[in-house]
């Protein structure tokens, strides 16, 4: 399994990188509400979303195309949603559903592929969003793909010994497969814990003081709101 | 069952951010209070398992295969709260990450999976004690607390659904519910085989069953009246067909934020009582 290229994305650098995970996080939200209330008859407001997206994609400097195609995920299940829509005859309001999810999840990968983990999580830190929860998330996404390598290696060996029969995996084989991934996560947790008492952990992470909110971010901030705004408003 | 963005309208996902925004710190200080240390990690990781979990297919019939959803197993596992905090965690890389459901419809998410997915698969174990049956049950009940409620707020937002369509989903719904309760058994039955304290810090049977049987019931009730409210045609709909083509954003919005309301209500209310008789 390949690892995620979010990952080596958010830790590039480009003028959009170096803003404050806090105001990208702001902007985001602003965004979304604005694309969220955008009535459907507004379609150049949809295309103008559109082009503030592309400025910032060429702003980080990531590939259009990659980001795209990974927004596009979204797009079977709205495409569902909006082709009943136009069976029943309304053929704008099906175009605004689809064009609503692909912006917003594009919105939001432009976010994580310019900010790492590490940063978006502090920020959400300093809005007091839980401080556990922060940490759940964080030990999730580290722990995602070693868990995801295992399942998948433990998936090959069950296919591997099955030999070249045609049936069906069969239900208790996966049940077990999941027992056993149950086990060595557990196992992986304990020597987790034990790793970081050895390095002085005493119950909380300290957390390193977040960077000054500088006059560019603030600039970025305000720019982008009035560019929201502005589409919102008068489009 | 993950809502993108754009499905939601305005008042369905602000009321459904606000209630997430206002339960997840408590859930957070529940699940803190129920964790040492030493289980923090676990956390972390039962959340990388259950994402790892979805990738195993369980086959059911020929050419098709469900996977875990993992609501249940969690709350089975860890307790309620804990899982609900790890499911909450999971939602939001996906919404970020994954593009596995909106950032905006992310209260929406949490609220049907993370809160009301964990009470439902927890409550049926909280009930008779942990039995392969119980768990069953839970897995069922969660999956399909979690899509009606989704139904339903999608409805709310008036995205069209016609009656087929609406039959066509709700079965699909129904017969992943059953999966995910036969994997979950399956999934605690080979844990248990393998070390049975695993599963021994979950839920038990208590003295006290009044409060989350209320809770049961107006969960269950939800769900029923969902399938009601979805076979028979809607009666404010009706209303509005009769008063004119023009369904107003006005009474959309009050349509939406009094369902809302009145859900929010009953399941505050039940939550509430059953919390406050464990902490009892």
């Amino acid at each position: 399994m390949h690892h995620l290229v979010i990952d080596r994305w958010s830790r590039g650098s480009s003028p959009l990188h170096a803003r404050d995970p806090r105001a990208k996080l702001a902007v985001l939200l602003v965004f979304l509400v604005a694309v969220s209330t955008t009535p459907p008859r507004a379609q150049i407001a949809f295309v103008a979303y559109a082009a503030l997206l592309i400025v910032g994609v060429r702003l980080a400097r990531l590939p259009l195309g990659g980001l795209a195609g990974r927004a596009a995920l979204v797009l079977p299940f709205s495409a569902t949603f909006a082709l009943i829509t136009l069976w029943s005859g309304d053929a704008l309001r099906a175009l605004a559903l689809a064009e609503k999810s692909f912006l917003s999840g594009m919105a939001a990968l432009l976010l994580v592929s310019s900010t790492p983990l590490t940063a978006w999580t502090a920020a959400l830190e300093s809005w007091r969003a839980p401080r556990m929860l922060i940490l759940v998330i964080q030990f999730v996404y580290r722990y995602l793909f070693v868990i995801a390598e295992q399942a998948q290696r433990m998936r090959w060996a069950a296919l591997c010994r099955r030999g070249n029969q045609k049936g069906y995996f069969d239900f208790s084989a996966a049940a077990g497969l999941l027992g056993v991934l149950f086990a060595r996560s557990w196992q992986r947790a304990d020597g987790i814990y034990h790793a970081m008492l050895s390095r002085g952990f005493h119950g909380r992470f300290v957390p390193s003081p977040p960077a000054p909110f500088r006059t560019t971010d603030a600039i970025f901030c305000s720019s982008c709101f009035a560019g929201c705004l502005a589409i919102r408003l008068l489009l | 069952m993950h809502i993108p963005d754009g499905f939601l309208t305005p008042p369905v996902w602000g009321t459904l951010d606000a209630i997430s925004a206002a339960a997840v710190p408590w859930v957070a200080r529940r699940a803190q209070r129920d964790t040492q240390d030493q289980r923090i990690p676990l956390l972390g990781v039962m959340g990388a398992f259950v994402f790892a979990a979805q990738m195993v297919n369980f086959p059911v019939g020929p050419g098709t295969s469900g996977h875990l959803v993992g609501g249940t197993l969690l709350a089975v596992v860890l307790g309620p709260a804990p899982a609900a905090l790890v499911m909450t965690a999971i939602l939001v890389l996906q919404a970020l990450i994954f593009q596995d459901g909106g950032v905006l419809a992310l209260g929406a998410n949490v609220f049907n999976m993370a809160l009301l997915g964990v009470a439902a698969g927890y409550l049926p174990c909280r009930l008779w004690g942990r039995k392969p049956l119980t768990i069953f049950a839970g897995g069922a009940f969660s999956v399909m607390t979690s899509a009606c409620f989704a139904l339903s707020q999608l409805r709310i937002s008036g995205v069209p659904m016609a009656g087929s369509v609406l039959w066509a989903s709700l079965g699909l719904f129904l017969i992943s519910a059953l999966m995910e309760g036969a994997i979950t058994v399956a999934a605690v039955r080979a844990i248990e085989r393998l070390n049975p304290t695993w599963v021994a810090g979950g839920p038990q049977s208590s003295s006290s069953r009044t409060l989350p049987a209320l809770a049961m019931a107006t969960l269950a009730l939800v769900v029923i009246g969902t399938l009601i409210a979805s076979a028979a045609p809607d009666g404010i709909q009706r209303l509005t067909g009769q008063g004119g083509t023009t369904t107003g954003w006005n009474l959309r919005l009050i349509d939406g934020i009094g369902g809302l309301i009145l859900i929010f209500a009953l399941c505050f209310l039940g939550g509430k009582l059953i919390f406050r008789r464990r902490s009892a």
